[in-house]
């Protein structure tokens, strides 16, 4: 029997403090910048003093040029980083305070998807996706079922078999986006998704993400390609100077012009 | 508790890096080989003192000018001596005969000796179980007799097989110290290696929400298989080594040293490849404990 690892230790909505449901709790906002602070070089900092607040179930651009920061409020996000001031309430929790050992538990809440894939080139499709649930400690059927299942939403159905490596950009994307979606996480960080793909291919992503968001899951989309900003009207954060400005709906006023990159 | 997926990312690890883990195995077995090699010699160094401490026997040798009254007197003492069994006088000239027969068949030289160079003897045989202590007794009480000359009771051959044997542990011991800084070695460079190659891999588990554990465990799995399977490799080559040496020298071996030479006893062997794999779970963790904190 595989074992079953506690994977609802990191609930802290729905377990804050006790293991009651806690109606107010639960309808906090999803994620919660307050006045972070980060810098990778002393004097240099890339973040001062952000802040930022996303409703459950948002679709918001992160945008900005490169340096900004975009990458790096994403990794703070899933502790790849943490902050060196202030606070990233993720499901009310202060997520730079979590302890080591309750990261793995943060990360299962989140589907992570990058510009370079990060997939294991030997695996097949199906591995890479599985693997998802695999840390979950799922059953094997289980696991089989889901994954054929999250493979046919990114339009791969039938193709668990390919070896990763072989498949196109596009294709290995899909699949990227399919293992971030398998295990139904509270939110998905999309860090520069389309950096690879050519324009078409980058809005077939983009109205992957957007299905995945119309049905419930809230999706923070790291990117500096303008064109896909103009797609459709949607929240757009502007990161500049260390701070995170909102642009509401897309709009690109003319205060905010001159933000937005190029 | 191992995991079916695990055990799958163990397997498909040793697949994909067969290259990797069979040259480790080969450098693991020719470690092994050497600490397997003690064992054997020890084994059967042991075996021969055994055999050699319960001979059974035996010689009073008598001074020239014993006469048949002290020879008589001497045969009725120690026949009542709890622990002998047999008591059997040997003269000169029978002394003589028997080691002809034994060894001068074909060397005129040795055949050509004296009546003389072959001392009457008291030959006794031994209770086995005879307590060491009884026996430095009744040879300390025989050699004060005035018509024995000397006593031998082989118990100097089983000191000298004892301290040999003692050597051996010791060179095992010295040999497992060796074996163990080998494996640390070779088992922490491939997984080094491994983790290296499949770094990518760990990155991937690590951001969908693996723990340590999880992580770990297929390259321990792997580092377990490495040790268990180098410790076996180096017993069946010993074996093989052992059978064909065996076979050609049977005979003069079995005489020259009294005993059939014994392989490794089934405890000695899966007791190696035990430790190889305890040896090769416990340097991949020290290899990994740092390497997959991404």
């Amino acid at each position: 029997m595989p074992r079953t690892e506690p994977a609802e230790r990191f609930r802290p909505v729905l377990r804050a403090g006790n293991a009651r449901f806690s109606r107010e709790a639960a309808q906090r906002p999803i994620l919660v910048f307050e006045d972070v602070f980060k810098s990778y070089r002393q004097g240099t900092p890339v973040l001062r003093g952000m802040n930022l607040v996303i409703e459950r179930g948002e679709f918001v651009f992160v945008t900005g040029p490169s340096g900004s920061g975009k990458s790096t409020i994403l990794r703070l996000l899933y502790r790849g980083e943490t902050v060196d001031d202030g606070r990233i309430l993720f499901l009310g929790r202060d997520v730079a305070r979590l302890r080591a050992d309750a990261v793995p538990f943060l990360r299962r809440n989140l589907g992570i998807v990058f510009q370079d894939f990060k997939l294991v080139p030997s695996w097949s499709a199906f591995e890479n996706v599985a693997v998802a649930l695999e840390v979950l400690g799922l059953p094997q059927r289980l696991i089989r079922a889901r994954v054929g299942e999250a493979l046919e939403r990114v339009g791969l159905a039938g193709r668990g078999e390919d070896v990763a490596g072989v498949l196109s950009g596009g294709e290995q994307q899909r699949v990227a986006i399919a293992r971030a979606i398998v295990g139904e996480p509270a939110l998905i960080l999309a860090d520069e998704p389309t950096g690879n793909l050519d324009p078409q291919l980058a809005i077939d992503i983009l109205g992957l993400f957007e299905e995945i968001n119309e049905n419930g899951t809230t999706v923070l989309f790291a990117t500096h390609d303008r064109t896909l900003l103009e797609v459709r009207p949607r929240r757009v954060v502007v990161l500049d100077e260390g701070k995170a400005i909102d642009v509401p709906h897309g709009v690109a006023t003319e205060e905010y012009e001159n933000r937005l990159p190029l | 508790m191992i995991s079916v997926s695990t055990t799958r990312r163990a397997h498909r690890g040793m697949v994909r890096e067969w290259r990797l883990h069979a040259l480790s195995i080969f450098s693991l077995a020719v470690a092994f080989v050497c600490l397997g090699s003690a064992l054997l010699v020890v084994t059967n160094l042991h075996a021969v003192q055994e055999r050699w401490a319960h001979a059974g026997r035996a010689s009073v040798y008598l001074k020239e000018g014993a006469t048949q009254d002290d020879v008589d007197a001497l045969r009725a003492a120690l026949a009542r001596v709890p622990g002998v069994n047999a008591v059997r006088y040997v003269s000169s000239g029978e002394a003589r005969v028997e080691f002809g027969q034994r060894e001068l068949d074909a060397n005129s030289v040795l055949a050509a000796l004296p009546v003389e160079a072959f001392p009457a003897s008291i030959e006794l045989d031994v209770a086995p179980d005879m307590p060491d202590a009884d026996l430095t007794d009744m040879v300390g009480k025989m050699k004060a007799l005035p018509s024995v000359d000397d006593v031998e009771t082989y118990q100097s051959w089983t000191e000298r097989l004892a301290r040999l044997v003692r050597g051996g542990v010791a060179a095992s011991a010295l040999l497992a110290v060796v074996v163990l800084a080998a494996v640390l070695a070779v088992v922490g460079s491939t997984m080094r290696l491994a983790l290296q190659r499949r770094r990518t891999e760990v990155e991937v588990l690590k951001l969908v929400g693996a723990t340590d554990g999880f992580v770990k465990k297929p390259f321990v799995i792997e580092g377990s298989l490495q040790g268990a399977l180098g410790a076996a490799a180096a017993i069946a080559l010993l074996a093989l080594l052992f059978f064909l040496v065996r076979g050609r020298l049977d005979g003069e071996l079995a005489s020259l040293i009294g005993i059939e030479p014994a392989f490794l006893p089934w405890e000695v062997a899966l007791g190696m490849i035990g430790l190889g794999a305890v040896l090769g779970a416990t340097a991949a963790l020290a290899s990994l404990r740092k390497m997959v904190a991404i």
